[in-house]
């Protein structure tokens, strides 16, 4: 009697415990989305400051994701098919913007890509100003959200078993051929997710922004900005607008993770 | 032809040591050994999957060492097949077939595919999605993906574990077919002793990375090196004890007939306990001495037959174990166990039953000294 009485008191207190966390984060998106969400929407047609920072932010953070995957890849590949020394430093090192706070590291941007700093001057040289300009908020963006990508997209490589490598190899495939027909195939709905947190947690992205670029303004920093400038009734319609953004990767992340357990309950 | 000579080999912790074998051009090895002994990971080393540590491979006469996977014609089939999902069975079927490393000889990518799908009956298979499809049409498809680039060598992994009896008696026998008609020559790893036997030219057995004996399958499983080969070879009868050569007081020895020694062949009297066997051979190195008899090698009868083998005991049947149409009788001959293969039809109409006063015969040359 107390033995079945046990999991039943246990269950109903993880019930509470779960409802209680959910409700501490669903209720303050749901109440910006409610108060704000329609608000959001609408000023988006009168509002040309907050559609210019919508399309900056998409823009910004669609580039930032695209150098992410085209420069993380081959990284995330290398740590997880092969075994040299250094590993676990490079591993330390590509998880340590995740751990740093962002306005960090927009400082330690800013000493790197700043005015002042020789990569700065040489890039200005180049014709490239960083600081104050979307080149800022692309790299910000990149230095915050490339571990994620490269964190997932090692994690979908390592669970490609490499005896189907193995197999196209000896079928004639060289290594390049075997990577881009059996490997990334395999891999690509990881990767795909990879780097829609990446393009996400870009999306959001705001201390390392406001550090290297305030002006032209993201949706994230624009919400601050009417915040900071005009009060709350103003923050909230930008804000609603940003919590809508960022639902859409959330889906696709749903929808590829459940075709993704469908793929793999196939595979040996 | 393969030729390993002292080939080592590392994955991981585990290490192949030193591993020597000849598969000769268009022969049929077999690959017998324990899980965990390296079978894989030979195979792997052969394919050009994992890169040798030492000694020297030769594959058709050439040093294959430093020759990477896509360029040494080798089809390999694991055990579970490793179909890609993202192909279909056809597309995985045609993966290799034509590819710059495949035969360019008069067939044509797309002639070898149908080929190999008529061979193995898989046209019913075709559009189908890999994911869809049991362990053993994984097998098969593999097999056929393996064959469709047509290898020079082809390499099993316990290619016939997933299917069905019949099924696999057509395979087996079809992969044998293409074997002897392609003069392919083929290395298998397998479980099962039988089809060691019905398909291997050479044996190859492995234990903990290395070679404990490799020749030819009868000579493996008549003649084992040592009594854990003769027990990991399925030997029931493997006897310790002690032997001596036969000379002149020899029961083999007739009047006027040649010296009981020819060739390093000796007649050798084998004692365990109070059983003494007579054999021919040579008197192993060492100490102890084994002495294995397989159980198909010995004859049950009810009285003693006027033969011309060696060796008749008389004892008590301990155990009879029915396995089927097939059964394994134990004779107690004075505390001796000595263990008979027999056909279940054989036992009844001997009238066979424990307890039974029986006789135990076989030849001299049965009885295997390591």
């Amino acid at each position: 009697m107390t033995g079945k009485r046990l999991p039943a008191v246990s269950a109903i207190l993880s019930a509470i415990a779960a409802s209680l966390l959910l409700l501490f984060l669903v209720a303050p998106i749901g109440e910006l989305v409610v108060q704000g969400g329609a608000a959001g929407v609408r000023q988006l047609g009168r509002d040309a400051e907050l559609r210019a920072a919508l399309v900056l932010t998409g823009a910004t953070a669609t580039i930032a994701t695209l150098l992410g995957v085209v420069t993380g890849t081959p990284v995330a590949y290398l740590l997880a098919r092969r075994r040299f020394r250094g590993r676990a430093v490079l591993s330390a090192i590509l998880d340590l913007p995740l751990v740093i706070p962002h306005p960090v590291a927009g400082i330690a941007l800013l000493l790197v890509l700043g005015r002042e700093s020789m990569v700065g001057q040489g890039l200005l040289l180049a014709g490239l100003r960083v600081v104050g300009t979307p080149i800022g908020i692309v790299c910000a963006m990149l230095f915050v959200s490339a571990p994620l990508f490269v964190s997932g997209a090692r994690e979908a490589f390592a669970r490609v078993d490499p005896r189907y490598e193995a197999v196209a190899r000896t079928l004639g495939d060289d290594g390049w051929r075997v990577f881009r027909r059996i490997t990334l195939p395999l891999a690509g709905r990881g990767l795909l997710a990879s780097a829609v947190v990446m393009w996400a947690r870009a999306v959001s992205e705001f201390g390392a922004i406001v550090i290297l670029t305030y002006n032209p303004k993201t949706v994230s920093v624009l919400s601050f900005d009417r915040f900071t400038s005009y009060g709350l009734s103003e923050a909230i319609p930008v804000a609603a607008v940003l919590v809508l953004i960022a639902l859409v990767p959330l889906a696709l992340l749903r929808a590829l993770r459940g075709e993704r357990d469908l793929h793999a309950g196939g595979m040996q | 032809m393969i030729i390993a000579e002292q080939l080592s080999a590392r994955l991981g912790g585990f290490r192949l040591e030193q591993v020597s074998f000849e598969v000769p051009e268009g022969s049929y090895g077999v690959v017998i050994g324990p899980a965990g002994s390296g079978k894989t990971t030979l195979l792997e080393t052969v394919a050009g999957i994992i890169t040798p540590t030492g000694g020297t491979l030769r594959i058709g006469g050439h040093d294959v060492r430093t020759l990477p996977p896509e360029r040494r014609r080798i089809g390999l089939v694991y055990q579970h097949g490793y179909l890609f999902p993202h192909l279909s069975v056809e597309e995985n079927i045609a993966y290799g077939a034509g590819a710059a490393g495949a035969d360019s000889g008069a067939d044509s990518g797309a002639d070898a595919v149908a080929e190999v799908v008529a061979r193995f009956e898989l046209a019913p298979l075709l559009r189908r999605d890999v994911v869809s499809l049991s362990g053993g049409e994984r097998q098969l498809v593999a097999i056929a993906r393996a064959l469709a680039m047509r290898p020079r060598i082809l390499l099993l992994d316990e290619p016939f574990s997933a299917l069905d009896p019949a099924r696999r008696a057509r395979t087996r026998r079809e992969v044998r077919i293409i074997h002897r008609e392609w003069q392919l020559t083929v290395l298998q790893v397998t479980h099962d002793f039988t089809e060691a036997g019905m398909l291997g030219d050479v044996a190859i057995l492995l234990d903990k990375g290395r070679v404990l004996q490799s020749g030819r399958p009868e000579e493996v499983f008549r003649r084992p090196a040592s009594p854990y080969i003769a027990e990991f070879l399925g030997a029931e009868n493997v006897l310790s004890g002690t032997a001596r050569l036969l000379e002149d007081v020899a029961p083999d020895w007739i009047d006027g007939a040649p010296p009981l020694e020819a060739d390093g062949h000796h007649a050798l009297e084998f004692s365990s306990g109070s059983l003494t066997l007579y054999t021919v051979g040579a008197v192993p190195s060492g100490g102890q001495v084994y002495a294995v008899i397989r159980a198909e090698e010995v004859v049950i009868s009810r009285t003693p037959q006027a033969s011309s083998a060696r060796n008749l005991f008389r004892g008590h049947i301990r155990e009879i174990t029915r396995l089927g149409a097939y059964a394994r009788v134990t004779l107690d001959v004075d505390g001796v166990p000595l263990v008979a293969a027999l056909t279940a039809r054989s036992v009844h109409e001997l009238g066979l039953a424990e307890g039974v006063e029986a006789f135990a015969t076989f030849k001299a040359m049965a009885v295997h000294l390591c």
